[in-house]
């Protein structure tokens, strides 16, 4: 149990991420396969805040005056964070609106049947 | 900020970022009120950046130029390492990028072309950062800019091919970005730092198991953009699906930037030469397959694009042999690759124009119709497949003679499997050039030219490729340090750590 206690951040972003890398793989459906992607992102995410996270800390911030930088958890995770998430942000609104482009140019949205481009 | 390093010439690296990142947002601002503006500007921001970079090269020869962003000290600051590896990369990103960008003021006519050469300048400037900078995730951040450029470029002539293939690049390099990204918070878990150089020293404390996983996750993320077996699905369809002037910089920059970034983990950041041998049997691989798929093609794009994949599995074994000859010729054949097949590309794309059709066979006795252009695609053919006097002939001379030299039997099996490649890519490149001189009707039908705007840059090309070819030694002293910085981990980190002292 203390096992799952220290680590369930780590095994809740991995989880994310097998998910999301699964939606990604199977499913057929484009939309689909972008939430996987928006999954893998968030899971991603998840994992790099978690490694940056010290038992009993807080934000680090100079918030009162007691506060000593011992008891902060790391900050420069948190500034990968953000970038990955903008990062993220940016790419799925590009996969969106190629899906929308290509439900113009092909009537479906399943990948399966857009395969024109072969050998 | 603080620059350490001599900058007797004044001249700061992070003007070559910094300038055409500032210059890509501007376009949109000058093209509300001139229209026709937008496609000068990338040609000037890339004439700037290689005027800095041809500068900056003497200097950077004998000591790399640390600069440090935001007055910080290396390692807690994000610097840019502009050494001879970093300044070589990006005079070659903006030289093909200007050539590209003049071949571009013709051939980009449709669409909103504003956003076009934004995109473009935007992908350069990713591509000029992933090579320039220090700090892991700072490469990402920059690895990203050029990836997602790439993406919306590759989708924008907006026809079923463009998007199809667009969506399904867009996918893999995503997925590839986030196993990147999972790498570096692995790293960042275990040592506590991002910049290259100090994970580099600290890497000698760690255990290799521990080390196993952010060096796959890595290679595999990094993989994606440059196209090794088996992480290219994506590349004959982007690179054949685009503008031609964009599938000249995917092939010729894009992948090639990504293939540093593999380098640089590899030997800078790990310094692991138990993964060599592996990565020289992916890089033989990817050679055989792509040149083995090229030859059935008969969409000439799309033949180009599996040649691409060819090459880089060339230039990959070549950088795997990690010895001074074999790093040096792996650079080699990766500048002698961009020159030769942006080059292809760009007299592809006004070929394509002039029969509306991306098959070979419509190309039959376009030598008569189209003299230079069709004279500079059998240029870069003959230079990519290796024949004197051009410059692939002495790069892939020097990878032979790299792979005989480390006197293994499995490089010398390797080096025989990619000297067949090189047979199979003579008999395809061989069927083009036959259909475009010794094919086609006999009555001569009148001269079409593509532009001027067009043939100057494959002009260009076609010199660099014949003058270097005859002349080696003009480029080899920077290759031979260039090789140096990524085989001499500890110099690296002496410069970028040592600077603080």
């Amino acid at each position: 149990m203390s096992f799952l206690n220290s680590y369930i951040y780590y095994i809740g972003a991995f989880g994310l991420i097998f998910i999301g890398l699964y939606i990604i793989l199977v499913k057929h459906n484009l939309i689909k396969v972008i939430v996987g992607l928006g999954i893998l992102d968030t899971g991603v995410n998840l994992f790099l805040i978690s490694v940056g996270y010290i038992t009993k800390g807080t934000a680090p911030i100079f918030s009162r005056p007691g506060i000593d930088s011992e008891h902060m958890v790391d900050p420069v995770p948190q500034a990968l964070v953000l970038t990955a998430i903008v990062i993220g942000v940016a790419v799925l609104a590009l996969a969106l609106s190629l899906a929308i482009r290509l439900y113009q140019h092909y009537g479906t949205l399943n990948l399966r049947r857009i395969k024109e481009q072969r050998w | 900020m603080s620059e350490v390093g001599s900058l007797s010439n004044g001249v700061n690296p992070v003007l070559l970022i910094a300038v055409p990142l500032g210059l890509a947002f501007a376009i949109p601002l000058f093209a509300l009120f001139w229209k026709g503006a937008a496609k000068y500007i990338p040609p000037a921001a890339l004439a700037f950046n290689l005027v800095v970079s041809v500068l900056l090269l003497p200097q950077v020869l004998e000591n790399p130029v640390i600069v440090s962003i935001g007055g910080w000290q290396p390692p807690f600051c994000i610097n840019l390492v502009a050494g001879p590896v970093g300044v070589l990369f990006s005079a070659i990103i903006a030289l093909v990028g200007l050539l590209v960008s003049i071949y571009a003021l013709d051939y980009i006519k449709e669409g909103p072309t504003e956003k076009y050469h934004m995109l473009y300048l935007l992908l350069l400037t990713g591509a000029t950062g992933v090579v320039l900078t220090g700090d892991i995730f700072n490469l990402f951040v920059f690895f990203e800019i050029l990836c997602i450029s790439s993406y919306a470029l590759v989708a924008y002539l907006r026809d079923k091919a463009g998007i199809e293939s667009a969506v399904k690049y867009l996918i893999q390099g995503a997925v590839g970005s986030s196993l990147l990204l999972i790498g570096i918070g692995l790293l960042y878990g275990q040592f506590g730092t991002l910049n290259m150089a100090d994970i580099a020293e600290k890497i000698a404390s760690a255990s290799p198991i521990s080390l196993f996983v952010p060096m796959v996750l890595l290679i595999t993320g990094l993989g994606v953009e440059a196209a090794i077996f088996p992480l290219n699905a994506w590349l004959p369809d982007a690179h054949s699906s685009a503008p031609s002037s964009i599938s000249a910089i995917l092939s010729g920059i894009a992948i090639e930037v990504g293939l540093y970034a593999v380098a640089r983990v590899i030997f800078t950041i790990f310094g692991a030469s138990n993964i060599l041998l592996f990565l020289a049997l992916l890089g033989i691989l990817t050679l055989l397959i792509g040149e083995i798929c090229a030859f059935s093609q008969s969409n000439i794009k799309r033949m180009l694009a599996y040649s691409s994949i060819g090459q880089i599995g060339l230039i990959l074994f070549a950088l795997a042999i990690a010895t001074s000859y074999g790093v040096t010729g792996g650079l080699f054949q990766l500048v002698s690759h961009t020159l030769a097949k942006a080059l292809l590309f760009l007299a592809a794309g006004y070929m394509i124009y002039q029969t509306g059709s991306l098959q070979i066979s419509a190309l039959e006795g376009m030598g008569k119709k189209m003299p230079l252009t069709c004279l500079a695609f059998t240029i870069g053919a003959f230079s990519l497949v290796g024949l004197p006097p051009f410059i692939g002939f002495p790069s892939k001379f020097l990878v032979v003679r790299a792979a005989l030299a480390t006197k293994e039997t499995i490089f010398i099996v390797f080096i025989g499997l990619a000297l067949l490649g090189t047979v199979i890519e003579g008999a395809y490149f061989f069927r083009v050039v036959q259909a475009l001189y010794f094919k086609g009707e006999k009555v001569n039908p009148g001269r079409k030219e593509a532009p001027i705007a067009a043939l100057i840059p494959m002009f260009i090309f076609v010199v660099l490729i014949v003058i270097v070819g005859i002349y080696p030694k003009l480029v080899t002293d920077v290759l031979n340090s260039a090789a140096s910085e990524f085989l001499s981990r500890t110099e690296y980190i002496k410069a970028v750590l040592g600077s603080i002292l």
